[in-house]
């Protein structure tokens, strides 16, 4: 069963005029119960804004979206019960200890207080839980957030960039603590801009760029579209030349090691005559694994340009 | 989810807040005085006296006084940071509905209005077992039941308004000022008013700071205390005081409370978190 379904949803902030924002413009995605699955972008891009929308905190403009299965009020009151999320920063009561929100957050879910100190424990709080929220590091507010998420035991686990602003030891932590719960068969939508946090943690992604979807489906099919190739000839102009001619060729890329181009079908047979026909002899030919970073690169580059536009003056 | 949940969860919101404690604190003390004071009169001139029923006009005017007040700023403390913390987003995503986070707010005031008045008749009725004074005959008169109806109101009033102003403004310093700032230029406004004279004059007492002034006099609700005061002045060539009808302050205050309280639940549901 899905555990999320969105079709065509759209948030504009602001009515309709120059100063409204299309945030997310008709985006339609699908996670599968146990799927580990990242939603990756750009800042701006509209993910927090998408978030907001599932957990019920954002009216969408138009558009709908289905949790278990259930879209009306009551079904999706119902169905919010079996997740956890936390948007954006963690939020909560700066002058109460961290164990004093999580009863709150307790008393709000109905979950009795003994899963309060299992929580504590499961993020490694447990000796800073009596002091207060606002003393806390960015880390330890991060940690929380995710205690809190995981007070109700939910199916369903939404987290908005969990590893923003953490240092290294930090990610690994949160990474390690999202792996252990996908283990126990939890279903996991994760925001992020950072590739290689989706890449190493996720099964399946969803890329967005201003408020669009541009690619979707499991990590290996979204990075492995078509095929690419790294070549290698005598004269490398000429080869990026051809190639780039090639009819299908989706894109051609220099890299140190040699000429990237990705394809839509790797038929390698094809491309030897094609480019021994162009009176190119490849002295190499490997089959290449674009990493989600190329694809994202690739998938993103209208907002990279125009920053480089605008960096350049 | 039952309403004492809702209750539960403001409540543990609320004992760990500092601020709301100090007010608490200052409320008692501020009633506490004008207690203390006459009881140490009564014990200097045996004349006085400090007793239920007879002082219960003075135990509940002490609170009608600043009381609204304590309650609107203590509500505006509560409510309003609840946006800028983003919890009140957290609270919404962790399965409370907007309608049962603005529920709760309700229920906040409610117990706020309960507990000032349960620390003013505290302080007050405790009072009294300080005193030598003899009272009687009975407790708790009719007229000191619409006092008491009247004070539970005017907490209501300035309450409700403390939430309205949170949940628009959704910051505590901007709906603190513009609840004092509103109180200004109400008795500004007021005043040009009631120099116009004739039937102006007459609305201006329904203003919503005027109906409160009413609402926390006693003069309003003792009509013999009234009597009393006005041939006083009358002997002083003074104008005698009018009140409208506790009745018609009641129903302009549960009016004015339904409308803030309408209006903070139009904004909390419409707009996003
Ligand atoms: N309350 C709001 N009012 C108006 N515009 C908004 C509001 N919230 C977000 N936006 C706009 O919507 C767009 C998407 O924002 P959103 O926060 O969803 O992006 P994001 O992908 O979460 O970005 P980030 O990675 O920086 O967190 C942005 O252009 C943003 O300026
Ligand atoms: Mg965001």
């Amino acid at each position: 069963m899905h555990a999320i379904q969105t079709s065509n949803l759209t948030k504009r902030y602001g009515t309709s005029g120059a100063k409204s924002v299309l945030a997310v413009d008709r985006i339609s995605f699908a996670v599968e119960e146990g799927q580990v699955f990242g939603f990756l972008g750009p800042n701006g891009s509209g993910k927090t804004t998408t978030i907001g929308m599932l957990v019920g905190t954002i009216k969408p403009t138009s558009g709908s979206f289905n949790l278990f299965g259930a879209s009306d009020p009551k079904g999706l009151m119902v169905a919010r019960a079996r997740l956890g999320a936390t948007l954006e920063t963690p939020n909560f009561y700066p002058y109460m200890s961290g164990r004093d929100n999580l009863c709150v957050a307790a008393a709000v879910k109905g979950v009795g207080r003994p899963r309060i100190d299992e929580c504590l424990e499961l993020v490694g709080l447990s000796d800073r839980a009596k002091h207060r929220f606002k003393t806390y590091s960015l880390g330890m507010k991060q940690r929380l957030a995710l205690a809190a998420t995981m007070l109700n035991d939910p199916e369903l686990i939404i987290l908005d960039e969990p590893a923003n602003g953490l240092d290294p030891q930090g990610i690994r932590e949160i990474r390690e603590v999202i792996r252990v719960l996908a283990n126990r068969g939890k279903t996991i939508f994760l925001s992020s801009h950072l590739l290689t946090e989706v890449e190493r943690t996720c099964s399946h992604v969803s890329i967005i760029r201003q408020g669009r979807i541009v690619a979707c489906g499991a990590v290996a099919e979204v990075v492995g579209e078509g095929g690419a190739m790294l070549l290698r000839a005598e004269d490398p102009e000429a080869l990026a030349g051809a190639i780039r001619a090639y009819p299908e060729t989706t894109s051609v890329r220099r890299t140190d090691e040699g000429i990237v181009a990705a394809l839509n079908a790797d038929d390698v047979a094809s491309v030897t005559r094609y480019l021994a026909g162009q009176g190119i002899y490849l002295t190499y030919l490997a089959p290449y694994r674009l990493s989600l970073e190329e694809v994202f690169i690739d998938l993103t580059q209208g907002a990279v340009d125009s920053m480089a536009e605008i960096a350049s003056g | 989810m039952m309403l004492g949940v809702l209750l539960r969860i403001e409540w543990l919101k609320a004992v760990k807040r500092r601020s709301f404690w100090v007010a608490v604190g200052a409320f008692a003390v501020f009633i506490a005085i004008p207690a203390v004071e006459r009881i140490r009169n009564v014990h200097k001139n045996p004349n006085l006296s400090y007793a239920l029923p007879e002082s219960w006009p003075d135990i509940l005017g002490a609170a009608a006084g600043l009381g609204p007040f304590f309650v609107g700023v203590l509500m505006i403390l509560l409510v309003a940071p609840e946006f800028t913390w983003r919890t009140a987003r957290q609270n919404v995503i962790d399965g409370l509905s907007k309608e049962r986070f603005y529920v709760g707010k309700v229920m906040l005031l409610a117990g706020l209005i309960s507990f000032f008045i349960a620390i003013a008749m505290l302080v007050g009725v405790g009072g009294t077992l300080f005193s030598p004074s003899e009272g009687g005959p009975g407790i708790l008169r009719p007229t000191d039941l619409s006092y008491l109806g009247s004070l539970a109101l005017s907490l209501l009033l300035v309450g409700s308004a403390g939430l309205m102003l949170s949940v628009l403004i959704r910051s505590s310093g901007l709906a603190l000022g513009a609840l004092f700032l509103y109180l200004i230029v109400e008795e500004a406004v007021g005043r040009l008013i009631s120099q116009a004279g004739g039937g102006l004059r007459r609305s201006a007492e329904y203003l919503p700071s005027n109906i409160l002034d009413q609402l926390g006099n006693d003069l309003a609700h003792y009509p013999e205390v009234l009597a009393d005061v006005n041939s006083r002045r009358m002997e002083r060539g003074l104008e005698p005081r009018e009140f409208l009808d506790v009745e018609v302050l009641a129903i302009a205050a549960l009016v004015y409370s339904a409308l803030f309280l309408g209006l903070a639940f139009l904004s909390m549901c419409k707009r996003d978190l």
